[in-house]
């Protein structure tokens, strides 16, 4: 099939991906490559955030005050009226048709409108609570509509918002996750799983290898790199590494990330007398993320609930020994006895006797696992292949299966 | 009555928490002249040796407490206001605010300075230099976690506490770890939380068939809920049949992640924060009320239900095991554990009737003779009498 335009994407974030936020900005870039055109539409944009090298449109701010309110949801109206009727006449109707009240279809399009100033092949909302009250957006401008699910808001959101998605499900969309395990649960609410595609997160792996010369440290040391959140499940693995402290192993365990469990985490972390065995790094740049997994003997990702997991492949390809959680997606990131360990979640024993089992092999079985798990990461799970695998989403030249 | 000495009972707000307002109340009914200073949250009806010097939360009602206490200063206490000034320049992160708070109990200067919570206590430590007594109520999060994740609090409390007049602590464990941070043991007062007894006086109601186990308090980390779920699970897995309310965690995403992780929808309720009258009932019917948390004071939940004769199960974290005796009054098991929690929850289950009448009469009378309302006003009475007493024996510098 020949091409003949050059494909046009929107994509709806937040904001701005950061310099952190690897995996949006390693997409934009490969679509860029790809010679696809990228338009952002964030929530909240400051002028010198725009480094991707795409056109940033963001959404009005109606959180300054009622006047200002008032003028810019009219100036949005009057351009919904006269610049944009059609497709707002579009929207309207799909709004009313899935029986959203005139006043919300009201609101809607005001809300809304920022996305509808640009013609777009495709409209991709990064997140799925993004598309929420947005279902009819892409249908109204013309445009194809794709979502991407990431662990918390395909698994937790709904939990919180039950039902939030049941009008998004009933739409033609393609969907883009990060696992078979997510795949899986979108095809339970019904949604054809030709219409799921999974792409992986991908890692740079000609930045994180084993080349830069850092020297393991002394003992025997674990690492982990979460944010200090509850569904990273690090009081479990603290209450595992506790077990192993009692049985007389002596080990340091460091934590990389901040959050708001700090507080939780560090005092477990004294009342399981581990206090001076557990150093929380903070935030870390991703060279020094990379120093002490290159430092470190063991990566442990015990999390309760997990999309992928990009740190866990920058463990893997560093040449970590990594044990995880069978939290959803994780099971697919390492591959239990093959390029790491996978110990059922919320079962602090069982992790500790795992450990103390990977601690018993013979060093050559533990080079076995490391080298199957670089060769896995740096063969499948390259920046390439992603690059690849959303040029094909888009372009639609691959059916997905 | 007028020999008592006047006490401010300082907890920020006005009214405080249930427990502290049913001191305030204590005392005042007591006699004792008691001073509430503070931002009025919602109207209060006290008694009348209670003198309210409290301020709206806003702008004006801030601006003019401060102006009538500036100027009565001003006036008839010029030196000392120059005093505190100084100090408050020197310590206060926002000087106008925290004039707003200390103008007034420089101006009516009770004899005894009561600080609920610790947190709060850098902001008192001036009223020793105008011949206040300085007492700090160590209560929960305050001493117990807090300060373990946050260095900068450990340190003021190192600073300070060894210069404080007296301690309240609601139970032998707290008073242990402020000794940790150089509370003086001696003026350690260990005082256990009171109850009014004949606001609970209940019947305990039969439940139904099923095993019912509740919980009570808000949704934190520090209340170990995710523990009682992974016991839970292990009670599903042998294959008996319960039923567990969470009074207070509705909507705690972390709570209901795991009960749907874990297959516990059809047993496991999460419900909103509840009125007492409620809560009560649920407590009345329920077949044992669990405390699964890392840490406490005295959690005042396990000793409404021990009055209302419902058998507890709690961690033995805290001041617990001072109310609980495993097996005689209740039940107690290690922090951080579900299997034990499950384990001990299928041993109540099989208990007679008989046996379990018996160690929830032996509650009944643990509350009644160690958390009367009455010994906890005299408690902190004896208290106050001793800080006053050693005045002038050098208690601090």
């Amino acid at each position: 099939m020949k091409r003949t335009k050059r494909i046009k994407i929107g994509l709806v974030l937040i904001a701005v991906p950061g310099y952190s936020e690897t995996f949006f900005r390693n997409k934009i870039h490969g679509l860029q490559a790809n010679g696809i055109e990228v338009v952002l539409f964030v929530n909240d944009f400051k002028r010198d955030e725009d480094n991707l090298g795409c056109k940033v449109i963001s959404a009005p701010d109606f959180s300054k005050g009622v006047l200002k309110t008032v003028i810019t949801s009219l100036w949005l109206i009057v351009k919904a009226l006269f610049i944009q009727p059609k497709k707002n006449y579009n929207y309207f109707w799909l709004e009313r048709k899935d029986g959203i009240s005139v006043k919300n279809c009201v609101k809607h399009i005001i809300r809304h409108q920022y996305v509808f100033s640009e013609s777009l092949d495709w409209l991709h909302f990064g997140f799925g609570m993004l598309a929420i009250d947005r279902e009819n957006v892409a249908k109204a401008i013309g445009a194809k509509m794709a979502v991407s699910f990431r662990g918390s808001d395909l698994y937790l959101s709904p939990l919180k918002h039950p039902g939030c998605y049941s009008r998004l499900f009933t739409k033609p969309v393609k969907y883009h996750v990060l696992s078979l395990s997510m795949q899986e649960t979108l095809t339970a609410y019904g949604i054809s799983k030709t219409m799921v595609w999974v792409i992986p997160p991908a890692i740079d792996v000609n930045f994180f290898n084993k080349t830069h010369g850092e020297d393991a440290l002394p003992g025997l040391n674990f690492l982990t790199v979460a944010r200090l959140h509850w569904k990273k499940g690090l009081e479990y693995t603290l209450e595992a590494l506790a077990l192993l402290k009692n049985k007389g192993l002596v080990f340091h365990y460091f934590i990389i990330g901040t959050g708001d469990q700090y507080e939780r985490l560090v005092f477990a972390a004294h009342q399981l007398g581990l206090k001076d065995s557990v150093t929380f790094l903070g935030k870390l740049t991703p060279k020094e993320v990379r120093a002490y997994m290159a430092q470190s003997d063991i990566y442990l990702q015990y999390s309760i609930q997990e999309g992928f997991c990009n740190a866990v492949l920058e463990a893997q390809a560093m040449g970590n020994l990594c044990v995880v959680s069978d939290a959803e997606g994780l099971p697919e990131n390492v591959l239990h006895n093959k390029t790491g360990w996978v110990v059922p979640k919320r079962q602090p024993q069982a992790l500790a006797d795992q450990i103390q089992d990977i601690l018993a092999l013979p060093d050559s079985k533990k080079e076995g696992i490391r080298n199957q798990a670089v060769n896995r990461v740096q063969t499948k799970f390259r920046l390439e292949h992603q690059e690849r695998d959303f040029y094909d989403f888009y372009s639609e030249l691959r059916v997905n299966g | 009555m007028t020999s008592k000495p006047a006490v401010a009972i300082y907890s920020g707000d006005i009214p405080g928490t249930t427990f502290i307002e049913r001191l305030v109340l204590g005392l005042a009914l007591s006699g004792q002249r008691v001073y509430r200073f503070g931002f009025l949250k919602a109207p209060v009806a006290y008694p009348k040796t209670v003198k309210v010097v409290g301020y709206r939360n806003t702008k004006i009602g801030k601006g003019l407490h401060l102006l009538q206490y500036t100027l009565l200063l001003i006036l008839f206490r010029y030196k000392d206001k120059r005093q505190l000034d100084k100090f408050l320049k020197e310590t206060a992160t926002h000087l106008t605010r925290a004039k707003v708070k200390a103008y007034p109990v420089l101006w009516h200067r009770p004899e005894v300075f009561h600080v609920q919570w610790a947190k709060d206590l850098n902001n008192w430590m001036w009223v020793q230099s105008f011949g206040m007594k300085l007492v700090l109520s160590l209560r929960g999060a305050h001493i117990n976690y807090s300060p373990i994740a946050n260095d900068k609090l450990a340190a003021m409390y190192r600073a300070h506490f060894p210069k404080v007049d007296g301690f309240h602590a609601v139970s032998k464990a707290i008073a242990q770890e402020a000794e940790g941070y150089g509370a003086l043991k001696a003026r350690i007062a260990v005082v256990y939380s009171g109850l009014n007894l004949e606001a609970l006086e209940a019947e305990k109601l039969d439940g139904s068939s099923v095993f019912e186990m509740v919980s009570v308090g808000r949704s934190h980390w520090i209340k170990g809920y995710h523990y009682a779920l992974d016991a839970c699970k292990q009670l599903k897995h042998a294959g008996i049949p319960f039923k567990y309310t969470i009074i207070g965690a509705a909507h705690d995403i972390e709570l209901l992640y795991q009960i749907k992780d874990l297959g516990l929808e059809d047993e496991v309720v999460l419900l909103k924060h509840t009125p007492f009258d409620r809560v009560q009932l649920l407590i009345r019917k329920a077949s044992v009320l669990l405390l699964p948390s890392l840490k406490e004071g005295i959690a005042n939940v396990v000793l409404e239900a021990m009055s209302l004769r419902t058998l507890v199960l709690s961690t033995d974290c805290g001041g617990m095991g001072e109310v609980i005796n495993d097996g005689v009054n209740g039940f107690l098991v290690p922090i951080r554990n579900p299997k034990a929690i499950a384990d001990k929850l299928i041993e109540i289950r099989a208990l007679s009737n008989e046996s379990k009448k018996q160690i929830s009469n032996k509650a009944y009378n643990t509350v009644t003779e160690q958390h009367q309302l009455e010994q906890m006003v005299k408690g902190m009475q004896a208290l106050y009498g001793d800080v006053l007493h050693n005045n002038g024996k050098g208690h601090h510098g």
